[in-house]
């Protein structure tokens, strides 16, 4: 959709000890657009959002944000970006009401009081801008939502503070049909909104749902990042299990073998 | 304006013309300042201050001062749609149940009724029920409201010059005049218009949902069966007859399953509800939460719901490749039950559009489900009436 990436990372390496779990990562997300992020367990997802988002430092790479060099130290730094993360645990307050979770600890106040009608008008225009219809009062409290209604909340908090570039891992594990496909209904409208969204998933359902590229990690490499309209669901799923599909994925490391690339070979990250 | 300057238009035509821009951009995009109206339509600041009196006068807008701008200089005058006090009753005949609404101007639902519809229920029949919850919304309607008209969605072929429904295989109708029927019960003398639950889908999220700013567009509407709005170059396709659309009867397998329309292979016999059910061996069953069933007990591990799912999946692939081919539409939305089919089988659906639609066609196609959902009927429905007064504002009351 965009020409420039909003993120751009380069070569992002990234080791704990011994272990070398991101190794000459490339990653972009574009603004309008999802990119879901697959691969399979310990492939690197995670780490590499918590690098994107300032958790974790990195140990060589390079970030570009809206074309321009930045570095990303800490979660702040990523905040002040407006890049947020929804974690698969909400981290949301059961005892509070939706509004007081939206902005817990970035309170709004007038005086030494707070401001309760502009967070709740701040809240309520979130919600209708993402078109959601489904919470009924702003101050009910989260612990009497429903699954999906407490990814709603989330997602809502995430992009209360003019982000624009949202994480979500896993949003629909754990969710029921229905549920589901009004979380991903939702996921589509922050993009469509002018959002970038990084959608970390297992589920290619949903991947294919509402992504616009794919970008696959496998054993800390990213292996391949392409169009959804160019790829299928057979290619995905091998480039999770294989990484490799045909001519997308690593390089054949020689003719001698039919399987993976060890891990350890050096990496060729093909297009 | 050019339009001034050609010799054919009379004052009268161009200021009705005007009037007409100017409410329609209200309508569709709700409340806006005077400076933004000058910018967007192309008009001088004392023509749209003339022509919004003149609406405001007829009591279908009104001006009022913007919320606090925050910015230096005397804040422009807002036009706002009289919401709720312009409005249309829309219906919408679907296969498992009858739904009515009042919708104001500016496409806001202001009130509805549902009702549950029998299969084998014939106009003549549906028509009395829609009448009874219309004269029920009609008590709470405040004095002094315009009524505009009535628009009708039905899920079958509309034919265009007088509304008749001529086919919908679904409802069991064959030549059937709802428009008549309801205008002979409400015994009022507002105008009904009649439409395809596709078609006015199509138009609704055009106008005001997903779809706003895309020129070319296939709405796909599911339930027991699968039809399509098409819009081609911003504009309605209804064909010669006003019957375009009827997607769900591409005949896709030769000697396939007997369709309810009486050919054997159609397309939705293997995407619609009975096609769905059939593959789940839920033969006997029937209904939208049925269906709802099937895609439940597939996420929840059920071997044959599952293997249905994705065979139906596959099959939306299937077709929808073969559209996007021919129509090469910026825009895809799964409406209905093509909604539910889309998002749980999207990598069945995407793998096969992926595979047999041509890439330059796939290239900009995006696959969206609608923003207004269900909803969209009623206010496509809705939209039908609305279109006459946009075309002739202060003389269609």
């Amino acid at each position: 959709m965009s020409a420039t990436p909003l993120l751009e990372l380069r070569g992002i390496d990234k080791s704990f000890g011994p272990v070398q779990v991101l190794r000459d990562v490339a990653f972009t997300a574009y603004p309008g657009e999802v990119t879901a992020l697959v691969g399979d367990n310990g492939a690197g997802k995670s780490t590499l959002v918590k690098c994107i988002s300032g958790i974790y430092p990195t140990d060589g790479g390079e970030f570009h944000f809206d074309g321009r060099p930045v570095s990303i130290n800490s979660p702040r730094d990523a905040a002040a970006l407006g890049i947020e993360v929804v974690y698969q645990d909400l981290a949301l307050c059961d005892n509070l009401d939706i509004v007081q979770n939206m902005f817990l600890g970035r309170e709004k106040r007038s005086g030494i009081v707070l401001d309760e009608p502009t967070m709740e008008q701040m809240a309520a225009e979130t919600l209708a801008g993402l078109s959601v219809r489904t919470v009924k009062s702003l101050r009910q409290h989260v612990a009497s939502l429903s699954g999906g209604q407490r990814q709603t909340v989330a997602i809502a908090k995430a992009v209360l503070w003019n982000s624009r570039l949202v994480i979500l891992d896993e949003p629909t594990a754990a969710l029921g049909v229905a549920q589901t496909a009004q979380v991903l209904e939702l996921v589509r409208r922050l993009a469509d909104n002018g959002l970038a969204v990084v959608l970390i998933s297992h589920n290619m359902n949903d991947v294919f749902a509402v992504s616009d590229r794919v970008a696959a990690l496998y054993l800390g490499q990213m292996v391949a990042q392409v169009k959804t309209t160019d790829i299928t669901h057979a290619q995905v799923v091998e480039l999770i299990t294989a990484g490799r599909s045909g001519n997308l994925g690593l390089a054949d490391p020689g003719s001698n073998g039919t399987g993976a690339a060890p891990a350890d070979t050096t990496p060729g990250a093909a297009r | 304006m050019a339009l001034a300057m050609r010799a054919g238009p009379s004052q009268d035509e161009i200021r009705r013309q005007n009037l007409g821009a100017l409410l329609r951009y209200v309508h569709v995009h709700g409340a806006t300042s005077r400076a933004e109206l000058t910018t967007a339509l192309g008009l001088n600041r004392s023509t749209i201050g003339a022509l919004t009196a003149d609406l405001a006068n007829a009591g279908l807008v009104s001006e009022g001062t913007p919320k606090e701008t925050g910015r230096a200089g005397r804040p422009s005058l807002v036009v706002r749609p009289e919401s709720a006090r312009v409005y249309a009753y829309a219906y919408s005949v679907e296969v498992d149940r009858l739904r009515a609404a009042r919708v104001g101007l500016g496409g806001e639902v202001l009130d509805r009724r549902e009702l549950d519809r029998p299969r084998n229920l014939v106009a003549g029949e549906a028509a009395p029920l829609l009448a009874g919850a219309v004269k029920e919304m009609h008590h709470s309607v405040p004095p002094g409201s315009i009524c505009v008209g009535a628009g009708v969605a039905v899920c079958g072929m509309v034919r265009r010059e007088d509304g008749l429904v001529r086919l919908s295989p679904t409802t069991g109708w064959v030549d059937e005049p709802i428009g008549a029927a309801l205008a002979a019960e409400l015994g009022i003398d507002v105008p009904i218009t009649v439409g395809n639950v596709a078609d006015v889908a199509a138009y609704a999220e055009h106008a005001r949902g997903v779809a706003a700013g895309c020129d070319n567009v296939i709405y796909l509407y599911g339930d027991v069966g699968v039809g399509a709005g098409i819009i081609a170059g911003g504009r309605r396709l209804t064909g010669h007859g006003g019957y375009s659309g009827e997607v769900g009867h591409m005949v896709v397998v030769r000697d396939g399953v007997r369709c309810d329309c009486g050919r054997r292979g159609c397309w939705e016999t293997e995407i619609g509800e009975h096609g769905l059910l059939r593959a789940a061996g839920r033969c006997d069953a029937r209904g939208r939460d049925a269906l709802l069933g099937v895609f439940d007990a597939a996420d929840r591990g059920d071997a044959r719901a599952q293997t249905a799912v994705r065979q139906a999946g596959d099959w939306l692939g299937f077709g929808v490749a073969n559209l996007v081919n021919i129509f090469n539409p910026e825009m895809v939305i799964f409406g209905g039950t093509m909604r539910d089919l889309y998002l749980a089988a999207a990598a069945q659906v995407r793998s096969r559009l992926n595979s047999n639609g041509l890439p330059a066609c796939l290239e900009h196609v995006r696959l969206r489900t609608p923003l207004l959902g269900d909803d969209a009927a009623l206010i496509g429905a809705a939209e039908l009436a609305f279109e006459r007064l946009l075309a002739d504002p202060l003389d269609a009351g």
